[in-house]
Order: structure tokens, then C-alpha cells, then sequence
């Protein structure tokens, strides 16, 4: 199960982990416009109330690439890039997506295929 | 330190300080008309520097290389970097019978790019160094078929190219005083963090437009930038400043960034790293590019700079911008290329943070992108032939005049 877990402070994210810790931006996004409304907003007001100590926590490892950190704390990071992700959409949006924007599928992310 | 909001004039007109652009509306034609699409392949971009969008350290090896098609220009462009260190461009193009040369969009050719075709060879200066079989030719001397240069220069380390064999005046002329606007800014130091690009199905016009004013602001992106732009001294006008040059612009807005009450993680992104939701430091404005919040406000939201025709920069911090490249394909068709240039994270806790301002800069980003093809059908529809340009939007006002004075020259600069 270790490349399953968290960080000790933090078993109790697992249920988040399992669904929210993916490894790049586009999984990330799927995720969220997958998602309903509630469980985004789930996964926010869990979150949220960790979040300081979740990246006080992660102020101790490098920043890049997540190769470079260890598997636990990585996992923390995937998980905290995904509240990132789905910020928007709690605290602008109140809605998954881009209200009317346009396909998110069509706004290419060069920089994850200049990041491999 | 001055506050600009107080020393600004309610009911400022920023477009009369330009009685030559006039007040009226503008032409529909120009975002529809084919004939004047080949008149502005011809004497615009045929004719003035166009930036790539690319930045030099994206080459950094001796031998590497990017190649960019550019449509508009109906060619492929390689841009690499020599023994020597300097960035040239070539056309993409075998100087035996055409085919293209460099076929990933990039690479590194270390001593030579061969040629699939028939194995030509050339070094990373253009020179051809390689033929197979030579002495097969008839009369025949590898100087004389070096790849095709195409002019190519850089500014704060972004690269141009200009399609005229002789262009009339170099880079820096051609930038102008936007040069000295912006020296001292942290194009060096700022590492492309994000990229998004996008094909859409409208005018290049549509999408240099969309970039181009922030009337749409309170509107289009109403939950982002509503609050900061909520102007009590002047609640229609958000410009700080505007300068309109011979052919660039810029437009410095107003933002409450200070007062505005913040969400609960743009609260935790600030204590974590930066924020373009948070107003720099003030401590050392005095300091910052002269061209960076001109007025030295202190309600400054960000700048925009037009470099025409298909470049625009948005200063939002001085460590902090995100620049926009549009190149047309068609007539109805344009490539949009947005991307982000933020501090390097130096912990995983500053990737958060980064990965936070990314999302919010592409949700914002896909606000604009909902606009661009639903316009193109709209004026398709033929209800409109002319349209209303309000002050804000002074800066499509001035870049219609300057593609005017373009396509109505002999394509030599003044």
C-alpha cells in the first residue's frame, strides 16, 4: 500500500487521494469536469481547513520534477495540484466547468508535453 | 508616492487626446473580407517584424532548433541556434527541390541538418555542407545553395522574424520607444511556466481584439476581475494611462488588488508564493520599468502592450506577465498562443501555488476563447458593418489606423 499512502499527517486524505491525486493538469481537469458540483465542493471544504499544513508540509521538499520527491509527499502534492484545479470552480464558478467557455479540450497545454 | 486615482479627471476621454483617430465606428470588412485578408498577408505580415512568440532560451545549445509553420506567410520557419550562439532563421526548405527539411518541431541537429530527400546536409549557420553523390552534378558549387535566411532578431530575449528579404529597419527601430518602456523588466529571469495553445475557427482580428481592451472585464469575467475593478471615484472608466506609439500601444489599467476582500485559497496562494491577485510590494515601485504602472498607481491592476501586429504582453507584477502570440492561418482561422511566465518555484509548496495562478489564467483565458468563434459566426451573419469602439477600446482603434497606413504604403517604413 505504500505507493498508495500519504504523509503520516495526513492518512486521513485518503479517500481524497484516491480520486483527486493524478499525476498531470489534463487528468486533473477530466477529473473536475467529471465531478458533480457536490463532489468538488466536497473535496474543497475537506481540503481546505488542511491546506496550510498541506503546503507548509510540501515548503520542505523540492520543487520539481515529483520524480524528486519522495512517493508519500508526492502524492500530497498531486493531491494539493488538484485543489488547485478545481479552486475555480468553487470560488469563481460556483459550477464544474467555465460557464459558457470555451472546450477546455481545444486549449492545448504545450507545457505538458515540454515538461516530459 | 502619488496616487494616480485622485490626480485622474473624472470624465477623462482618453481617445480625444488622438482627435486623429476620430471618434466614429469602424469597418466590419477587414474581419471578413478575403481581398483584404491578401492585402494584409502582403503588406503586413510579408512585411513587419512578427514575433514568434518563442523565447531564445527555449534554443539554449549550439544546434538546436524550433520549427514554426507559418500560414500566413505560407512557410516553415527554422529558427536555430549557431556555433557561433546566435539564433538565425532559415526557411524551412532543402535548397535541392523543396522538400521540408526539418520535420519535429524541435530538436537538436548537432553538426548538421540532413535532409530526409536526398541527404543534404546543412550546418546550423545555413551553410550547405553535405551533398551526396556531388560529383554527379554538373557546374556545380555548394555555396550557392545554402538554406534561404529569413531576418531574425531578438528583444528581451523574444524572437522575431520579419518575411522581407530586406527589411527596412531593424527590430529595435521598429519597437521603438517600448523598448526603453520596458528595460529592466524580468524577461530574463521569469521561466515560461504555462503554454495553452488553441486553433480557432475566426478572423486573427477576432483574437488580437479579445486581448486588446479590459471593457470586458467587469462582464466577461465578472467573478475574476469584477470586485478589483469596482471604481468609486470613476465607476465607467478603468484606465490609469494610454499610449498610443507609431505603431504599438499600451494600456495601464486600474485594479483595487489592496482592498479587495480575497477568497480563502487566494489568501493561502499569497502566504505560499505569488499571486497575480495581490499587489506587488510598493516598497520599491520607484524602481520598477518606467513602462511598468506608468502613473505609479497604487490601485494598479496590470498593463497591456500591444506589439504590432501579433503580440501582446500582459505586466501584472514585476515578476509576473503572460504574453499572447496570434498568427492568422486564414482568413477565418488563427492560432492563439497564451502563455505564462511566473517565478521558478524553489519548493513543491511554490509548485501549488504556480499550479493555482495557472488554472485561474486559463479559466479566464477560456472566458476570452468563449467569444472568438461565436463573434466570427456573428458578423458571418452580416447584421453588422460597422461597430461602436468605446475609450477603453482605444487601442483597436489606433491598431486599425496603423494597419490602414500599412496596406495604403508601398510597404516601405516612413
Amino acid at each position: 500500500m505504500s505507493d498508495t499512502s500519504l504523509p503520516e499527517p495526513f492518512t486521513d486524505l485518503e479517500p481524497l487521494a484516491a480520486v483527486w491525486a493524478l499525476a498531470t493538469e489534463t487528468e486533473r481537469n477530466q477529473q473536475r469536469l467529471s465531478s458533480t458540483m457536490a463532489q468538488i465542493q466536497a473535496f474543497y471544504d475537506t481540503l481546505l481547513p488542511r491546506m496550510e499544513a498541506v503546503l507548509t508540509y510540501l515548503s520542505t521538499f523540492p520543487p520539481e520534477p515529483p520524480d524528486a520527491l519522495p512517493q508519500k509527499a508526492r502524492r500530497l502534492l498531486y493531491l494539493a495540484l488538484a485543489m488547485a484545479e478545481i479552486t475555480t470552480a468553487v470560488e469563481l464558478h460556483q459550477q464544474p466547468s467555465v460557464p459558457a467557455g470555451f472546450e477546455p479540450r481545444r486549449f492545448i497545454p504545450d507545457h505538458e508535453r515540454m515538461e516530459r | 508616492m502619488q496616487d494616480s486615482t485622485d490626480t485622474h479627471v473624472n470624465g477623462k476621454r482618453w481617445t480625444l487626446d488622438h482627435p486623429e483617430l476620430g471618434t466614429g465606428s469602424l469597418p466590419i470588412t477587414p474581419y471578413l473580407s478575403t481581398e483584404y485578408f491578401e492585402r494584409e498577408r502582403g503588406k503586413i505580415f510579408s512585411r513587419t517584424w512578427i514575433c514568434t512568440g518563442k523565447k531564445v532560451e527555449e534554443i539554449p545549445q549550439p544546434g538546436d532548433y524550433l520549427v514554426l509553420d507559418i500560414a500566413v506567410g505560407k512557410t516553415s520557419v527554422l529558427l536555430v541556434r549557431g556555433k557561433d550562439g546566435r539564433v538565425r532563421g532559415f526557411h524551412n526548405v532543402c535548397k535541392h527541390r523543396g522538400n521540408r527539411l526539418a520535420w519535429n518541431d524541435r530538436g537538436a541537429c548537432g553538426t548538421g541538418l540532413t535532409c530526409r530527400f536526398h541527404g543534404w546536409t546543412y550546418a546550423s549557420d545555413g551553410r550547405l555542407i553535405g551533398v551526396p553523390e556531388e560529383d554527379m552534378f554538373f557546374d556545380f558549387d555548394k555555396r550557392d545553395y545554402g538554406l534561404s535566411p529569413i531576418a531574425t532578431d531578438v528583444w528581451e530575449g523574444f524572437i522575431f522574424i520579419n518575411l522581407d528579404p530586406d527589411p527596412p529597419e531593424t527590430l529595435h527601430q521598429y519597437l521603438g520607444e517600448v523598448v526603453d518602456l520596458l528595460r529592466g523588466y524580468a524577461f530574463d529571469r521569469l521561466p515560461l511556466s504555462w503554454s495553452y495553445t488553441a486553433e480557432q475557427k475566426c478572423n486573427w482580428r477576432i483574437l488580437r481584439d479579445s486581448q486588446l481592451e479590459f471593457y470586458h472585464g467587469k462582464a466577461l469575467h465578472q467573478q475574476f476581475a469584477g470586485k478589483v475593478m469596482i471604481n468609486k471615484q470613476q465607476p465607467s472608466c478603468h484606465v490609469l494611462d494610454a499610449k498610443l506609439f507609431r505603431r504599438h500601444s499600451m494600456m495601464s489599467f486600474y485594479g483595487d488588488r489592496r482592498n479587495t476582500q480575497r477568497t480563502p485559497m487566494e489568501l493561502l496562494m499569497a502566504q505560499f508564493g505569488a499571486s497575480f491577485k495581490t499587489f506587488p510590494s510598493a516598497r520599491d515601485m520607484d524602481r520598477w520599468p518606467l513602462g511598468v504602472n506608468p502613473t505609479r498607481s497604487r490601485q494598479w491592476f496590470f498593463d497591456i502592450y500591444y506589439i504590432f501586429p501579433n503580440f501582446h504582453l500582459v505586466i501584472l507584477s514585476p515578476f509576473l506577465f503572460v504574453a499572447h502570440t496570434m498568427l492568422p492561418e486564414t482568413v477565418n482561422r488563427s492560432t492563439w498562443n497564451a502563455r505564462g511566465y511566473f517565478p521558478q518555484p524553489t519548493t513543491a509548496a511554490e509548485t501549488v501555488t504556480r499550479e493555482y495562478n495557472k488554472c485561474l489564467a486559463r479559466d479566464v483565458w477560456l472566458e476570452d476563447g468563449s467569444t472568438l468563434e461565436n463573434t466570427q459566426r456573428g458578423i458571418e451573419s452580416g447584421v453588422l458593418s460597422h461597430y461602436p469602439v468605446q475609450d477603453q477600446e482605444l487601442l483597436i482603434r489606433h491598431a486599425h489606423k496603423v494597419a490602414e497606413e500599412l496596406l495604403a504604403s508601398d510597404g516601405q517604413a516612413e
